[in-house]
């Protein structure tokens, strides 16, 4: 038997930390790929210390929730579940853990995907940029790094005049991106897992969005909602683990 | 009558069909935090104790339908917590087997059953506070430094069954038990959970606000 386990963050406050994680396990239970598929979490239950106690299955893929490779997922995640690398035996178990999201080679079709929805039946003349935002942090150069990366994979198709990034909490800022591109047109994606503080409240305030659409001087800006919550979130959450399959359990001399 | 449990491989496996065995041998039903599981003809029915002799109650067959069934109180409040004394009553799911029970309880009570089989056989294993402690990081990392005496504080004011249903198993370390009233429910706490984390973390931040106040 196969199980999945989504690890997301979850929150002590609210709901919406974690609905895109449920939502994306029903997703994936539905295509009858995995014999289980469990959700956990740092801040909610099942906590990530018990979660594979609950699981049937001897083959089990992790894959955390998260987009970029950071604090998470190298230091809490295999800690809480006790990984001892991309392949870990426990009992007749193994576990296989995938990496995060952001950085696998799908994550610019889920971008582009998330920009048609917000654009369909909306006509735009002049320049057009795509601006992906993330939250940043000069902590670690990974967390903005993964945005940079898809910026990049996205700008080698060819489909925009400009293909920018922004962030929240390191530069470039996001406000003085939006403000400098040299575009009539500016779709925004927050490249974030859930919706939440940011998405809904902090970033429309500092920007001054008063919706999908807003007309800020002479640009229009659209306003998409995060990645992490597009349905397509779950084909690539199936494909990380199916990823992790081809990697060989690592081999221990018995004691 | 009993029916012989199939061959199970694996702890959850096991978890599950000794939870509906016990279910099962019980007239009435069982008590599981808030829940009254009882065997019915077409399976299992769960409801809300305190909703045990309504029949006018919002019907579920998906087990999965726990989800949202635990996410709120009565009054709309999200539950973090799924083993605090705020379930919300007026619904019952009958679910067929003991795969679909053992969902449906995952949902109410994360790893519950689990923890309830091995505690049942001896075998669950505890984490006690300090233990728990040395490993957090980033933010958390502080709680290494609450006092005993914070420790015991916060479970009494996080741990209780006015908080939470659990049975607190686990102690400040070895030679300190916790000094509170650890909970009389079916459900086992083996390890202080992130929601304690979090108020231990607080309870850390007034110990050295109050220690930066007085000089000491």
């Amino acid at each position: 038997m196969k199980a999945l386990v989504i690890v997301g963050h979850g929150s002590h406050l609210n709901e919406d930390s974690s609905l895109p994680v449920y939502e994306h396990a029903q997703r994936i239970r539905g295509t009858g790929e995995f014999d289980e598929v469990v959700e956990s979490f740092w801040k909610e239950e099942p906590s990530m210390r018990h979660v594979l106690d609950t699981v049937e299955s001897e083959e089990i893929y992790v894959v955390p929730a998260f987009i970029s490779e950071g604090y998470f997922t190298q230091q809490v995640i295999p800690r809480e579940l006790g990984l001892e690398g991309p392949v870990t035996r426990r009992g007749s178990k193994t576990v296989r853990y995938a990496g995060p999201l952001g950085t696998f080679e799908g994550m610019p079709d889920v971008i582009l995907e998330r920009v048609g929805d917000l654009m369909r039946g909306r006509k735009t003349s002049g320049r057009t940029a795509l601006v992906l935002l993330g939250h940043g942090t000069d902590l670690n150069k990974n967390s903005g790094g993964v945005i940079y990366m898809n910026a990049r994979r996205i700008r080698e198709r060819g489909i925009y005049d400009f293909v920018e990034v922004g962030f929240l909490d390191q530069e470039p800022e996001i406000g003085a991106v939006v403000e400098g591109v040299a575009a009539k047109n500016v779709i925004l994606i927050p490249v974030f897992i859930a919706e939440g503080w940011h998405t809904r409240e902090t970033i429309p305030e500092d920007l001054g969005l008063t919706g999908e659409v807003t007309l800020l001087g002479d640009k229009t800006i659209f306003y998409g909602a995060p990645v992490g919550t597009h349905p397509s979130m779950a084909n690539l959450i199936a494909a990380r683990a199916r990823e992790t399959a081809r990697e060989e359990p690592v081999v221990r001399s018995a004691t | 009558m009993f029916e012989a449990p199939p061959e199970v491989s694996s702890l959850a496996a096991a978890s599950r069909e000794a939870f509906a065995a016990w279910v099962a041998a019980s007239a009435e039903g069982r008590l599981f935090g808030q829940v009254l599981i009882r065997r019915c003809s077409s399976g299992y029915s769960l409801r809300h104790a305190e909703d045990a002799g309504e029949s006018n109650l919002e019907a579920h067959e998906d087990p999965r339908s726990a989800r949202e069934i635990a996410k709120l109180t009565e009054r709309g409040e999200y539950r973090p917590l799924k083993s605090s004394p705020n379930l919300r009553r007026g619904w019952e799911i009958r679910v067929s087997d003991s795969v679909e029970l053992a969902v449906a309880m995952n949902y109410l009570y994360p790893a519950g059953i689990v923890h309830w089989h091995l505690h049942r056989g001896g075998r669950l294993g505890i984490t006690n506070f300090r233990e728990n402690a040395a490993r957090q990081s980033g933010i958390y990392k502080r709680v290494q430094r609450l006092s005993d005496r914070g420790v015991q504080d916060a479970a009494r004011a996080c741990c209780e069954d006015a908080v939470c249903l659990k049975k607190t198993l686990w102690d400040v370390d070895e030679r300190t038990p916790l000094e509170m009233r650890r909970g009389d429910g079916e459900i086992p706490c083996p390890e202080p959970c992130s929601v304690f984390i979090s108020f231990a973390r607080r309870v850390r931040l007034f110990e050295r606000e109050e220690r930066d106040e007085t000089g000491l």
